[in-house]
């Protein structure tokens, strides 16, 4: 029985162990719940823009625009907040469905332009992450736009169980994005298109709509990564998205979401989120030095994508 | 094959590389002042000078705050901002370099024009290439040790760059005051390479040397990010707790990150310097958020920058008649204060103050040292 089990399964999980095991031998203060919370204050938008990649990633696609996606997101919320009085309770809170129907039509659209244009997703998605960017510059005159409102802070400066509220909005998306992915048809349509897109359409899937759908899916995403970006940081720019798109197909790779599709999903994102953050977070915790730490983060990278992936399956690479 | 299809073939190649070279030479100056907001594609001329700013982007307040310059000397002039012309680089220096021989060759080598190359290594073609085209040049930030203004002519006008060593040095000192001369003090630094950020480091470690109860507990870079810097900052936190007794930041935006990072652990009362003195910094220091930040006046350095390649052009003043202390010179630096950024908020960015153009080293804080 056991012989059946998938190890490759669950290594992912395991190399997030062997690593938080390894950082706290070398500094037992990174096993604390206050060092718990500061990864995960900073894994939450992350988490968000990797879970959105994900959809993507399972259907065969890939989407680069969240660079664009979440900055312009971010920049909207708070001028749409700011315009709705710049509290939550004068009408502030309406800035939230603002900038999340947004991200949703942004997505919609880069999924329309890849799907009814027949461009491949990477040229499609990455000219709509430039224009995102583009259009956030034009907004703000290249500027910052700061948010100072104490209780839509309250996200980040208030604590239950020794974790900030952004936490516990993320683990919410999360759950969501588990219940898209697990039980509902959108869910099981990306796996069927990304493991045979001709057997789904032949089976009757409706491919175009599913596409359009799921980067609209990704889109929304991308948006509570930028409201989440403004919780924890106060303010939103140009690059509010900065490092997001290599980092989130890092970790949703290393997390065990195969680039060729139908493989992985969600949960395998969150764990991917977490072995990055954590990476992060150790190597300063431990005290390595920062010149050395872009090239311990890409051989880790390296090393998980090679324990945590089921390679032998794959019949080609590209 | 027949010679009608040789012929063909041939006459298309031409046409197409034809049109490929007036695509480079013409449209990328025409178009980019048409984006924001030129309403001639004919650059203006002042004494049968065309004028251009060759920078990076418009996405940070620092380069709109150059430009911004740039064009209040081309309004002193009587003419209209969109007479100078934007050549925007995008962080390319094939495009900087291409993008200023398009313009020079377009106003057949009449042309003043201030440019950030990009890179060191780029300025010396940069330079090289409006030499050659009979235009005049000043640089700021990028170029080699080894290149000098005097050294290419009276086309090369001058240089002007920021030392950061000394500013950061004093806003170190003040952040060593206010912690009571003791304590552990955490630098967040830019991206390693780059110049400023040595600069910056150094001259907290220049001020630490005098403090000997002032241990430096970590450097870490954020790559001038306002979020790693929050992520460097909180798990700088978890590595050295309360020992951390104050922030040195190497410029403003990573300052945004540091001062979020402590608000989630509810620490308010930490202090921390920046640099580059944005609008947003010192609402901060005078917010009490943030102790101090460094003005360095970009506006005025947009504007000298392009007012000195100019006035060269026109024949206002020769350059090689002037010593070398004009030609490399560093530019202003304010230290902002909670003391007197109310004032110095009123002075320099509530309104602009009116510079005289004329003045053309007034604000120079000396020829730039290398070590």
């Amino acid at each position: 029985m056991f012989r059946n089990l998938d190890i490759k399964a669950f290594m992912p999980v395991i190399v997030l162990i062997v690593l938080a095991v390894f950082f706290t031998i070398l500094n037992p203060n990174f096993m604390s719940v206050r060092n718990f919370a500061r990864i995960a204050i900073a894994a939450s938008p992350f988490l968000m823009v990797a879970i959105g990649v994900t959809f993507i990633i399972i259907m065969g696609s890939i989407d680069l625009s969240m660079e664009g996606s979440v900055a312009l997101s971010a920049v909207i919320f708070c001028f749409a907040f700011l315009f709705f009085g710049g509290t939550l309770g004068s009408g502030g809170w309406v800035a939230i469905i603002v900038a999340l129907g947004f991200g949703a039509a942004y997505g919609a659209l880069n999924g329309f332009i890849h799907a009814k244009l027949l461009i491949p997703s990477f040229m499609s998605s990455l000219a709509m992450g430039f224009v995102g960017v583009g259009a956030t510059v034009l907004l703000t005159g290249g500027g910052i736009v700061r948010i100072d409102d104490d209780i839509f802070r309250m996200l980040l400066t208030y604590r239950f169980q020794g974790f900030p509220l952004m936490v516990y909005v993320a683990i919410f998306f999360l759950v969501v994005g588990i219940f898209i992915q697990k039980k509902t048809i959108l869910g099981r349509n990306l796996y069927a298109i990304g493991g045979a897109e001709d057997l789904a359409r032949a089976s009757g899937v409706p491919v175009l709509k599913t596409r359009v759908l799921a980067f609209s899916l990704a889109g929304f995403y991308y948006a509570l990564a930028g409201v989440l970006q403004v919780a924890k940081l106060g303010q939103a720019e140009s690059v509010t998205g900065a490092n997001l798109m290599f980092l989130s197909i890092t970790a949703a790779v290393v997390g065990g979401v195969a680039l060729w599709g139908a493989i992985g999903g969600v949960v395998n994102a969150l764990i991917g989120v977490l072995i990055v953050t954590v990476i992060n977070n150790g190597m300063v915790v431990i005290g390595l030095p920062d010149y050395i730490q872009d090239g311990v983060l890409g051989l880790l990278v390296i090393a998980a994508v090679i324990l945590s992936t089921n390679r032998s399956a794959v019949k080609f690479v590209k | 094959m027949s010679t009608f299809i040789k012929d063909f073939i041939e006459r298309e190649k031409l046409s197409r590389r034809n049109f490929m070279f007036a695509t480079a030479a013409g449209l990328t100056t025409a178009a980019m002042p048409g984006i924001l907001g030129s309403s001639s594609a004919l650059a203006g001329h002042h004494g049968g000078v065309a004028m251009a700013w060759s920078y990076r982007d418009r996405a940070s307040a620092y380069w709109n705050a150059i430009v911004s310059g740039g064009e209040a000397y081309v309004e002193s002039l009587g003419m209209k901002k969109s007479d100078m012309v934007n050549l925007i680089n995008e962080a390319s220096s094939e495009k900087s370099l291409a993008d200023i021989k398009a313009f020079l060759a377009k106003n057949n080598g009449k042309g003043a024009i201030a440019c950030d190359p990009n890179d060191s290594p780029n300025a010396r073609p940069v330079v090289e290439a409006v030499r050659d085209a009979g235009g005049y040049i000043s640089t700021i930030w990028n170029k080699t040790n080894d290149l000098h203004p005097w050294d290419i002519g009276d086309n090369y006008v001058a240089h002007l760059s920021w030392s950061g060593e000394k500013p950061s040095e004093d806003a170190a000192r003040l952040l060593i005051d206010k912690m009571g001369g003791k304590g552990g003090i955490v630098h967040i630094g830019g991206i390693p390479a780059n110049i400023p950020a040595i600069e910056r480091l150094d001259g907290l470690k220049n001020a630490l040397k005098d403090n000997p109860n002032v241990e430096l507990l970590d450097v870490q870079s954020a790559d001038w990010d306002t979020t790693k810097a929050a992520e460097v900052m909180s798990s700088l936190l978890t590595r050295y707790g309360d020992n951390i007794k104050g922030v040195h930041c190497a410029n403003d935006n990573m300052a945004y990150g540091v001062i979020e990072a402590l608000k989630a652990e509810g620490i308010s009362d930490m202090p921390i310097t920046a640099f580059d003195g944005n609008p947003e910094a010192v609402d901060l220091v005078m917010k009490g958020d943030l102790l101090a930040t460094v003005f360095t006046n970009p506006h005025w350095g947009g504007g000298i920058a392009l007012a000195l390649a100019h006035q060269a052009a026109i024949g206002a003043f020769k350059p090689s008649e002037e010593p070398n202390a004009h030609r490399e010179f560093y530019g202003p630096s304010i230290l902002v204060t909670p003391d007197d950024a109310a004032e110095f908020k009123k002075t320099y960015l509530d309104s602009t103050p009116t510079y005289d153009w004329n003045d053309r080293w007034g604000l120079s804080a000396g020829q730039i040292q290398y070590k």
